[in-house]
């Protein structure tokens, strides 16, 4: 922990962003070192147990999340979350738990322990946007992405549902294109910010991804975007693996790296790529960047 | 000494069965003060009611218990009866060995224990009544009728043709109101401006309809037939005594670019202006925040060419009183908006549908408005966005109607009649286009609604989707509408040149205001209340002040006119006396003890503590004391319980009544 | 598709099941008047044979049988655009999850096994290892479900890319975890929870 540090936050990086995502770990921590913010990863943090727990079993799925809540109880700060999906379950089993007595007692059982609901869980764009504030944010950039044309795509999870609190209005969040903006990229208003990517089916059902992914990577092409900005290392997952294999099934050519936020915020505030993990992009990034003087 | 008559009913068997009446009768008779005590089958049938003006007279009785059912049955009765017999009504007091004895009770030897109590206790209680004079009011035989669209105007006509002076206040420039807004009218399809515009010129020539426009209702005192309105009338800027509404001024006026509200803001108007060519009055207003001479104090180009000099740059809002007997409230409705909402707000936007910024997703009123002979486009069905005729329209009904997630849970009434209108209209005008509607359920029931909706369908060839739609977005000059058939089980998408949403029918904006000013209640969405749903349906339970019309609950142009006139002929029964008669059950001060603390006046739900000064001979003032204003009492005995110093008290409930009550036990 | 006739009377309906969607869901089935905006948004009801507005119309049939025969439940995405749209605040996307976890207690008699399967993979890894181990997941799904080849080309690109981690570190307080699961398995041996 730097002592010069402006802010402090337990941080839930989530599985995904120690395997699949480690290009949005490492922006994140990189980042966020230059921000003067400091993110102190929780000890032993659990799998929060994603759709696929909830799905089946939300018990199970309530008490992981308390379990995690538990463990960055003890640490201070609020809680920073990076993966839409782990920041909506923690979220959705705060206010559960917070509503429903009897589920709470049920997990309580379940963890054997009191539920604790009062650490402060927030997406990594509240901190930036909200916390930090776009001012500051926008004082610590060293090279604005003037010129780049940016897609924000939230997917699902980091706005629903309605009435557990989350970061932005649920129908017509700004969120995105606030924090991007504030370091200077274009946005392109488009149709499929909130649509669904077709998420873990990835795995069991992956025509299911190609096909609705398909019209997310052509409505941000066809609105003009040179790249997709993502906070969501599953919606990464199909929007930028599956790519090719996309393009391959609909005959076609989209060639849109699919950044992570931190990863263009990171760039505009002066990161290099060994620190941004542009390595681990499976659609090159490097020929945008170079074409907009960015790299 | 008191001459007690106690009259001992059996209630057919509804008493008998679990109380000994008679065994009552003999016990209470033996009570000191009872002159008479009996007991009848039936009291309030005609022999028992005779029977007891019969002992009144014979026995020379001074006070009457009758004990019976609860007196919410038939305390009126028995009063009218003991009052025929030359008795004070008030005189007369029911014991209910019915509903608080009988019918709770099996055991007949304490029930019948129960109801010597019961009966003792009023006797002890008649002893302490006084004679009470019934309280008279006099009743200002003009009315107040507040909004001046279809319901204020047949409110207002109604009245005045029955030869009352009525006060009719618009708070637009001109009446009219949404009626004069609307194309044609289901479901016969008559122009409506043909069947409005008539009307609104009876009013302004009829010589009992004073009228009030661009004017506002800033206070209301007093009580039912006694009300002092002070109505606040805004700087019209142009004499209305002068102007011959010519019309030159507006011609000549150089602000021509002001969306104009009449038209849903399609349409432009100029800074001096009427809101349509048939307004009521044919005076123009000016619009002083768009008003070049207002903003910069360059031009006044209309006062220059005006001929009358009618142009008053220097007009002040007016405040003006008037002293009316019945208010009617006709504020009429708003309609609900998909955009955005203020954080908080108890009603949400719809996001998901653009919140109103995608162009050529508008309003059922704004077609109307692009359907009416008189709009902007001339009645061409025109999109707002580039002015091309929509081929493939697509109505969505609900919208912010049966929407608990939105804030609005109740159906709105009228939108599926008028969407089914909207695709006849447009069928009419554009006869290669194809409209398309989706609906949940069809609402149709009135007189030959449901075979228009039917002819919607049959032979104007409309396609009705049984389904809601999720979203709408912008794609090139289209919107696409993400729907679903739950008929067929499917998602249905269609790319659109035009989206009219059928939206919520709401109360008009600061209708709780006005609520407040006037003293009525209102429901969670500001709708009036009703005094009751079914049997009275058009008065306040406020005295004097009756609805009607969509400020109540939407409603649809024949049932606003129904309830207008319903309004009208509930102030002329008012008016059909010359003194309002009232139950004499009214707080009085005692003003020796009281010290002026007016606690009594804070919990006055009916407003009617005022502030009394007490002088001397001389002329100096001792004190300021409560008064309770008889006719607006009611009688609820608030301030008797609050009035620390107990100089209040209730005629009819006083404590020394109630003590008497509790000590026969 | 041959479609069995629909019998209904208080026998075939069976009111307790649905009740017990409502407890686990914490909403309201009856509330729904079938307005069909959720099937209107839903990006996945392409693939079901009953559109989810059709799923809650079974439901408040008391017909789950019908339901959890389907794959419907199962190609839900979660993506709670029913839920967040619904005008009568019916939350479809919980009411799926509860129909799951009963269809999943019924060892329901569903056609689609890959998504189930992944999911019982998902929550033996989460058990094992505390974490999601991406790599082991996918391959053990292949395995087991058949599709040995599926997904090969991109396999070797994502070790490449450093995106597939061949080991995978143990949480050090596993015990917790293993402790987490046998308690709620315990629980609802003894009917303290559904």
């Amino acid at each position: 922990m730097s002592s010069d540090n402006i802010m402090e936050y337990s941080y839930y990086p989530g599985c995904s962003l120690h395997a699949s995502a480690g290009e949005y770990d490492l922006s994140t921590r990189e980042l966020f070192k230059i921000l003067k913010i400091g993110l102190t990863e929780i000890p032993d943090w659990f799998c929060c147990g994603a759709t696929p727990a909830h799905n089946v079993d939300e018990l199970l799925s309530l008490s992981l999340c308390a379990k995690n809540l538990e463990l960055a109880d003890e640490i201070e700060g609020d809680v920073a979350v990076a993966c839409a999906a782990c920041f909506s379950r923690l979220k959705t089993t705060q206010h559960v738990l917070t509503e429903n007595e009897t589920k709470r007692k049920q997990v309580e059982k379940a963890i054997d322990a009191p539920v604790k609901l009062n650490s402060n869980v927030k997406h990594l764009l509240e901190i930036l946007a909200a916390d930090l504030g776009l001012e500051r944010l926008a004082a610590a950039v060293h090279k604005p992405l003037t010129g780049l044309k940016v897609a924000c795509y939230y997917g699902c999870l980091l706005t629903r549902p309605t009435d557990v609190p989350n970061l932005d209005c649920v129908e017509a969040p700004t969120i995105m294109e606030r924090v991007i903006e504030a370091v200077g990229a274009e946005t392109v208003p488009w149709t499929h910010r909130l649509e669904c990517c077709g998420a873990n089916f990835t795995l069991s059902r992956p025509g299911v991804v190609i096909q609705l992914t398909n019209a997310i990577l052509d409505s941000a092409k066809a609105a003009g975007a040179d790249c997709i900005m993502v906070g969501c290392p599953l919606c990464h997952g199909n929007l930028d693996i599956r790519q090719k294999e996309i393009e391959g099934v609909y005959k076609t050519d989209y060639n849109l790296p699919v950044f992570y936020l931190t990863q263009l915020v990171g760039l505009a505030a002066g990161l290099g790529a060994d620190k941004l993990g542009l390595d681990a992009m499976i659609v090159n990034p490097m020929p945008l960047l170079r074409e907009k003087n960015l790299i | 000494m008191s001459r007690i008559g106690v009259f001992i009913c059996h209630c057919g068997e509804n008493i008998s069965r679990t109380v000994d009446v008679e065994r009552v009768a003999a016990q209470i008779g033996k009570l000191p003060g009872v002159a008479f005590s009996t007991d009848y089958k039936y009291m309030c049938s005609d022999p028992g009611q005779n029977l007891l003006k019969k002992a009144i007279q014979e026995q020379k009785l001074s006070h009457v218990v009758v004990a019976a059912c609860s007196p919410r049955m038939h305390e009126k009765t028995f009063r009218k009866a003991v009052e025929a017999a030359g008795l004070n009504p008030f005189l007369c007091e029911m014991a209910n060995i019915r509903e608080h004895c009988s019918w709770v009770h099996e055991n007949k030897e304490e029930a019948t224990v129960k109801a010597i109590e019961i009966v003792g206790m009023m006797v002890e209680r008649v002893k302490k009544n006084r004679v009470l004079p019934s309280i008279t009011v006099p009743i200002t035989k003009r009315s107040l009728v507040i909004g001046g669209g279809i319901a204020g105007i047949q409110a207002a006509l109604d009245i005045a043709d029955c030869g009352h002076e009525v006060i009719l206040v618009e708070r637009e420039p001109s009446i009219g109101g949404h009626m004069a807004q609307l194309s044609e009218t289901f479901p016969t399809l008559d122009c409506s401006q043909c069947i409005m515009t008539p009307k609104m010129v009876d009013v302004a020539n009829h010589p009992k309809i004073k009228l009030y426009t661009y004017s506002e209702i800033e206070l209301v005192e007093g009580y039912i037939g006694n009300f002092q309105v002070t109505i606040k009338k805004r700087a019209r800027s142009v004499d209305e005594d002068k102007c011959t509404g010519c019309g030159v001024c507006m011609t000549k006026c150089p602000q021509k670019k002001i969306p104009n509200k009449f038209d849903m803001n399609i349409g432009m108007r100029t800074a001096i202006y009427v809101p349509f060519p048939q307004a009521v009055p044919n005076t123009p207003v000016i619009d002083r925040d768009n008003c070049t001479k207002f903003k910069t104090g360059k031009c006044g180009v209309c006062q220059k060419v005006c001929g009358p000099g009618a142009v008053d740059f220097e007009q002040e809002d007016q405040l003006i009183v008037e002293a009316v007997g019945a208010i009617v409230v006709a504020t009429g409705f708003d309609l609900y908006s998909i955009a955005e909402k203020p954080k908080g707000s108890p009603i949400k936007g719809y996001g998901e549908f653009g919140h109103g910024k995608i162009p050529d997703v508008i309003d059922g009123m704004t077609f109307e408005r692009l359907a009416s002979a008189s709009g902007p486009t001339g009645g061409k069905i025109l999109r707002p966005s580039d002015g091309k005729e929509p081929k493939q329209i697509v109505f969505i009904q609900c919208i912010g109607s049966r929407a608990r997630e939105k804030g609005i849970s109740y159906c709105s009434k009228v939108c599926c009649m008028y969407t089914a209108k909207h695709t006849m209209l447009y069928h009419h005008k554009v006869h290669d286009g194809q409209a398309y509607v989706f609906f949940m359920d069809a609402r149709t029931p009135g007189k030959s609604y449901d075979e228009f909706w039917r002819r919607s369908i049959e032979e104007e060839e409309a396609v009705y989707i049984r389904g809601m739609v999720s979203r709408l977005y912008q794609k090139g000059d289209k919107i696409v509408v993400m729907g679903s058939d739950i008929a067929v089980g499917v998602q249905v998408e269609i790319e659109a040149d035009m989206v009219v949403l059928a939206t919520a029918i709401q109360p008009q904006k600061g209708a709780d205001s006005l609520a407040q000013k006037l003293g009525i209640s209102y429901d969670k969405y500001h709708f009036y209340s009703e005094a009751h749903a079914k049997l009275r349906p058009v008065e306040c339970a406020t005295a004097g002040i009756y609805l009607a019309g969509a400020c109540q609950g939407p409603k649809d142009i024949p049932e606003t006119v129904s309830q207008a006139s319903a309004a009208a002929a509930k102030v002329m029964t008012l008016f059909s006396k010359d003194q309002l008669e009232r139950e004499p059950i009214v707080a009085r001060v005692r003003e020796a003890g009281c010290v002026g603390c007016f606690a009594c006046k804070k919990v006055c739900a009916y407003g009617a503590v005022e502030e009394k000064e007490i002088r001397d001979r001389q002329g100096n003032l001792i004190k300021v004391v409560a008064y309770v204003n008889p006719g607006v009492c009611g009688g609820c005995g608030t301030c008797q319980a609050t009035c620390p110093s107990k100089s209040v008290e209730l005629d009819g409930y006083t404590d020394e009544q109630i003590v008497a009550m509790i000590e026969a036990l | 598709m041959k479609k069995k006739k629909m019998i209904i009377s208080q026998e075939t309906m069976d009111i307790d099941f649905v009740r017990k969607v409502e407890a686990l869901s914490d909403t309201s089935v009856r509330r729904c008047f079938q307005c069909g905006k959720c099937s209107a948004g839903c990006p996945m009801a392409t693939f079901m044979e009953h559109p989810p507005n059709r799923v809650v119309r079974l439901l408040q049939l008391g017909q789950w049988r019908r339901i959890i025969e389907g794959r419907s439940i199962w190609y839900c995405a979660s993506c709670e655009t029913c839920s967040t749209r619904c005008p009568n605040k019916v939350h479809l996307a919980s009411i799926m999850d509860a129909l799951r976890k009963l269809s999943w207690d019924a060892d329901g008699p569903s056609k689609e096994s890959y998504v189930q399967l992944a999911n019982k993979l998902f929550l033996q890894n989460i058990r094992t290892y505390g974490r999601q181990y991406e790599m082991r997941l996918a391959a053990v799904f292949n395995v087991k479900s058949g599709q040995f080849l599926k997904d090969l080309m991109l396999g070797p690109k994502l070790i490449a890319k450093g995106k597939l981690k061949m080991f995978h570190s143990k949480n050090k307080n596993m015990t917790e975890i293993e402790k987490i699961f046998s308690r709620i398995e315990e629980m609802r041996k003894k009917g303290e929870a559904l």
